[in-house]
Parts: C-alpha cells; structure tokens; sequence
C-alpha cells in the first residue's frame, strides 16, 4: 500500500466503503434503473401536487406518443378495453338517431297527407319557397334561427352562430345596423341613457336582445318563444362574460379570442313543433281524449272536403253530360251544324250554322233537364240541302193534300201519289221549278180521276160525258191523265179549254163525225 | 380576420355615400340613411373587414349624430372640392369627432375631383396634412383614388 493510500485510509477510514459502493450503484444499470422505479411514484405524486401543469406538459408527447403507439400495435385489445365504456354511448347514439328519423318520416307523411300540406305545397308552388322550408315553418311553434354576440360600443359583432336552414346577410353589417337602430331608437325615444331597446318584432320574427355591460346577445327568433328563453339569454351572456372577461375588455375587432364561445350560444338555438310534438310534450302519459279530439276534427273536416269535392265532381260531370247530350241530338237534326257547345253564364253555348227552318228538339232535351231558356245559339243562319231539311221545307211550302206524298229515298225526295187536280194546277210552277232544279223527282206524281171526273162533271151534262174515258200515261218523266173519248166540236172545245196548259191533263177526245 | 368599424362623415352631399358605393358589399338600402341617418356597408381590404358606417351628412340643422361614431377605430373625412364651406367645415366635424372618441386616425377625401369647379386652398391642404391625415383628390364618379384612399386608411389602423 502506498503512502498516500495509507493517507486516504486514516482520513476517510470507512467512508470509503460507502463510496465504493455508490459509486458502483451509479455504474450498474439495474441498480439505477431499481433506484429509479422506487422514487418515480412518489416523485410524480409530489409534482402533480407542487406544479402539476409542468409535468402535465413534460408528460403529454411521450404519454401521447406511446398510446398511439400501443394502439396501433393491439387495436383489438384496446378496442376490447374501451368497449364497456364506448358502447353504451353508441347504443344511446344510434336509438336517438332512430327515434329522430321516425319522428321525421311520421311528421312528413303527416304533413305530405294532409289538408295542410296540400296548402303548403300550393303555397310552395306560387311563391317558390322550397316545400321542405314552408313545411317546418308552418309546423314550427318557435325557433331560434340567429344569435349576435354584438360589441355594444362600436356595434361589432364578436360571434355569430345560426340554425344552417335560416338564410343570412352579411353578418357584421346586420349586428353594425342593429346596434345603429339602437342607438337611433334611445336618441330618438328615450332620455334615460340607460334605456335598452329588448324587443323588436317585425312579422313572425321576434328580436329579443340582452344586454351587459360592453356586450349585448341579439337573438333573433321566428315564431313566439316562450319568455324563459330571455332567462336563458341573459344566463348564457353572464357565463360569457365571466368566462371570457379578459377578451372582452381587450375586444378591438380580432375575434380570434372567442373561438369557443359558442359553447354558450349553440344551446340557445332552440326550436319548438306545434301539434303532435307539441302535445305530446305537454302531457308526456299521452292525452288521449286531446288526441281523439283531433283525429275526429281531422276526419270531419276530411270529410267535409270530400263532400264538397264530390259535390264539385257531380256538377262538372252534370255539365258534361248535358253538353255531349245537346251535341247528339243537335248532331242528328238537320240543318244544325255545330262547331262548338260550352258553358257560359249557366247557360249551353251551342256555335256553328243552323237554318233557320231547323228544329231543335227541345222536348228531347227536356227529357234530360235540359229547359230550353238554358240553350243559347250563337251561331250564323244557313240554307241546308240536307234531306230531312228539304222534306220539311217542301211540306211547309206545299202543303200537302190527302193522298200525295213526301219521302226521300237514295238521296233524292220523291213527291208523289194522285193529287186533286186544282192542288196541281195551283202549285205547278213550283213543283215543276224544283223539278227542274233536280231537288223533287216527281215522275209517279200524277192528277187524281176523282178530281178530273170532279172538273168533268161540273162542266158537262152526264149526256155528254158519255163515251169520255181517262186512262194514265207515262210521259216527259211525268204521268199525265189522258181524256179520250168522242164529243161534239163545242164540248171538246169546251174540254180542251179547261185542261188547256195543264202538264197533268191530255185532252186526247176527238169531234164526232156525225155532227159534220 | 381583423374587423375595423370607420365612419364616414362629412357635410350633406359631399358624396360620402357615393364614394362607399365604389367599393362595397351592399347589404342595406340607402333609405336607412334618411331614416335612422346612417348605412352599414362592408368591404375587405386584404386581412381587415372594414365595417363602413355611412352616417347621414351634417348640415345647417342637424348635426352629425356623434353616437355612431362611439367604437370606430378610424374616419373619412369627405368634403366637396368644388364647395369652399365643405373644405373648412371638416375642421368643426373633427372636432365632433375627437370630443366623442378621440383622435382616431382619418384620411381626407376631397371629392368631385371630376368637376372643372373643384379647387382647393393649398393653405387648407398643408392645414390637413400637417394634422397628419393622408389627403386624396377622389372622384365617386370616376372611381379616382377611391380605392388607393380606402387602403390608406386600412395601413394607418393596422400601424
């Protein structure tokens, strides 16, 4: 041993030992890493409660970066671990999802079927607001569509939050604008500087408006809310007030300090249905005598619309009937042509051309409840060559005697049958015109014996007559009584005179000789 | 992004109105400045949203009202360059101006740089920019300046 060993040993005798042996406990990994496992505990605890937000910080990347880690390499366990705690919540989720669709399909079928929602889809179609927009708004008790969180001083807005559906301006100028109406309204209305304006109401909307000290809540709401919402107004300003008091009074136009204030606004975007939920809310057991009440409203005044639907159906259909009823039988008569039958003024139309000497067979019609004050014609007079129509015109014209005949047959209209001989001679010029004129066939129409013999006997004595014969004959597409016979020069003169220019009448007699 | 309230003001019909039109989102119909005597517009110069209050002019009976000018960080100062009364009157709304929120910074338009009429004092210039406002020699109608006047403004808020 040497003699500074020797030295070392008299000075610090038995502290050596203790030397060698921390020094080997600093050199031995185990050891440390044993020495360091015993104080970690313990050393954590004393620092989350000395400075906790230190170790926090010290220990948030490593404690993030080794979950990460770990659940990238065991997924399964972890998923295994979180499943107790997760799955309820995604049952809740995933119930609540469902619950909502329902009472989304149940309120548009409700509202799709009925009387409302026809009114609501017309009314969609005429001012062409989407369906779907009109619908909630018909069925909204209240909601809350925008909240401003306004700067009170220079008007700006701080934070803004809104239901998606309901349409906004730009933001900034609608909250500088309202606080310029408020500073209009309390110089314009109020001497008490401390005067607010807390209501405004303009159509369905209401504007209700807290305020505090530096900052107001502008809320604007469609429908009538109930008036607990102000309570709710003036809470949710209070929280942010107290929360965000340091932005607040710092606020120069940078909101880049309220990034989570709508925490406290979005709770305030409330809305309230009408009717079924409405109700149903009140009394949560169900009130089923209300519902009841409902329902049988609902199917009377669906009943009441059938009715009058059915009521509108059965006159349109009536209406309609009457006018195809007035168009056949017009159709079949001649001499109306009609273009068009309509409805005016309660009465039937009827345009197109009509003779004047056509007959409108009204006792038909009134057979169907058809008056005929109901009729109107409008329509230009005509002269029909239809057959009907000449038949009628030729038995107005000629009247007829017994034993001569109209009929039309194959397109043509016959006068025929034997006439008195003072009906022809009287009419002659006019049949033999319309003969002419192809419109009467008149080739089997021909002068009666009776009234020839009638003409004969009271011109001449029976002596006379005796040896006259009459016989018919066809001739020129006409039949002609031929008289033949033998008589004295003066009756035949006599004879010859009476029938002189008739087509119906030869006088074929001759003079007798003896007389010579 | 920075939103920055300005107030418009100036005498009646010196085109303060016209001038805001030059460049601005319109949100609000002009009837508002002859009902509640002031229009909001919005524009947004690079990084700022300038919320524009467009208060109604001053004249002989009513005043500028002061309260809408609480809470703007900075003014347009809009006088008709072809009106002398207009030019010297900005001093009196200056005034109206700092008694309700201070010096704010401002910028001068001298507008209807379009006319042959407009002419302006030099004393009355170096009197305005020796107060330390920028001056423009706008015109609504041609759009001179306008938007170099705006801009201006944005830069000195921002300073």
């Amino acid at each position: 041993m040497s003699q500074i060993e020797e030295l070392r040993q008299l000075i610090v005798g038995s502290d050596a030992q203790q030397l060698a042996e921390l020094k080997e406990r600093i050199e031995n990994v185990e050891k440390r890493a044993a020495d360091v496992a015993e104080v970690l505990p313990p050393a954590i605890s004393s620092g989350l409660r000395e400075d906790g937000e230190s170790l926090v910080n010290a220990l948030q990347t490593p404690v993030s970066m080794s979950l990460k880690q770990a659940i990238r390499s065991e997924p399964e366990e972890y998923a295994e671990i979180l499943f107790p705690v997760m799955a309820p919540s995604i049952r809740k989720a995933i119930s609540q999802a469902i619950s909502s669709l329902l009472v989304t399909i149940n309120r548009t079928i409700e509202s799709a079927t009925s009387v409302q929602g026809l009114k609501t889809r017309i009314q969609s179609l005429r001012t062409g607001v989407p369906y779907a927009q009109l619908a909630l708004r018909n069925s909204l008790l209240f909601r809350v569509e925008h909240l401003y969180l306004i700067d009170r001083e220079s008007g700006m807005l701080v934070k803004e939050v809104g239901s998606d559906e309901s349409d906004s301006l730009d933001s900034d100028a609608v909250s500088a604008m309202f606080s310029a109406i408020q500073s209009f309204v309390q110089d314009s209305f109020s001497q008490d500087s401390s005067a607010m304006l807390t209501d405004l109401k303009v159509g369905e909307h209401n504007v209700w408006v807290a305020h505090g000290p530096t900052m107001m809540l502008a809320c604007v709401i469609f429908g009538d809310a109930p008036e607990g919402l102000k309570t709710d107004l003036y809470d949710a300003l209070y929280k942010i007030r107290t929360e965000y008091a340091n932005p607040i009074a710092e606020f120069s136009g940078d909101s880049s300090d309220f990034e989570n204030v709508d925490q406290f606004m979005q709770p305030l975007l409330q809305l309230e249905l009408k009717d079924i939920d409405a109700h149903a809310g009140k009394s949560p057991g169900g009130d089923d005598r209300e519902l009841k009440a409902i329902k049988k409203r609902k199917f009377f005044v669906a009943l009441l619309m059938f009715g009058v639907a059915a009521y509108f159906a059965y006159k349109w259909l009536d209406k309609s009937t009457k006018i195809n009823t007035v168009a056949h039988y017009l159709r079949e008569e001649p001499g109306i042509a009609a273009t068009d039958i309509y409805w005016q003024d309660g009465k039937l139309v009827v345009e197109g051309l009509k003779d004047p000497d056509a007959k409108v067979p009204y006792a038909i019609l009134q057979a169907y409840n058809i008056e005929p004050d109901q009729l109107e014609f409008k329509t230009i007079p005509f002269r029909s060559l239809e057959l009907g129509m000449e038949l009628q015109r030729f038995r107005d014209e000629l009247t007829l005697p017994s034993g001569v005949y109209l009929s039309a047959r194959e397109g043509e209209v016959y006068l025929y049958g034997e006439a008195p001989i003072e009906w022809l001679s009287t009419n002659e010029v006019r049949i033999r015109q319309l003969a002419a004129d192809r419109r009467l066939t008149i080739s089997r129409l021909s002068a009666s014996y009776e009234s020839v013999s009638e003409v004969l006997r009271t011109n001449f004595n029976s002596q006379d007559l005796v040896g006259v014969r009459m016989s018919s004959v066809a001739r020129d597409e006409l039949t002609v009584v031929q008289v033949g016979g033998v008589l004295d020069p003066s009756n035949l003169a006599l004879l010859k005179a009476l029938f002189a220019g008739s087509h119906w009448v030869d006088v074929t007699a001759t003079q007798d000789k003896e007389v010579n | 992004m920075q939103k920055k309230k300005i107030c418009m003001v100036g005498d009646f019909s010196v085109g303060k109105t016209s001038l805001t039109q030059k460049f601005v989102n319109n949100v609000f119909s002009d009837k508002y400045l002859t009902t509640i005597g002031v229009k909001i517009d919005t524009a947004e110069i690079d990084e700022t949203k300038l919320i524009i209050w467009d208060v109604a002019g001053r004249d002989s009976l009513s005043p500028i009202n002061a309260s809408y000018l609480v809470g703007a960080t900075g003014v347009v100062l809009v006088c008709d360059g072809a009106r002398s009364s207009t030019v010297s009157d900005l001093l009196d709304i200056w005034k109206t101006v700092t008694d309700r929120i201070g010096e704010v910074p401002a910028v001068v338009a001298l507008n209807k740089a379009d006319l042959p009429e407009w002419n302006i004092d030099v004393s009355m210039y170096t009197a305005f920019e020796q107060r330390g406002w920028d001056v423009f020699a706008t015109s609504a109608k041609e759009g001179d300046n306008v938007n170099k006047m705006f801009e201006k403004l944005v830069e000195k808020l921002s300073s």
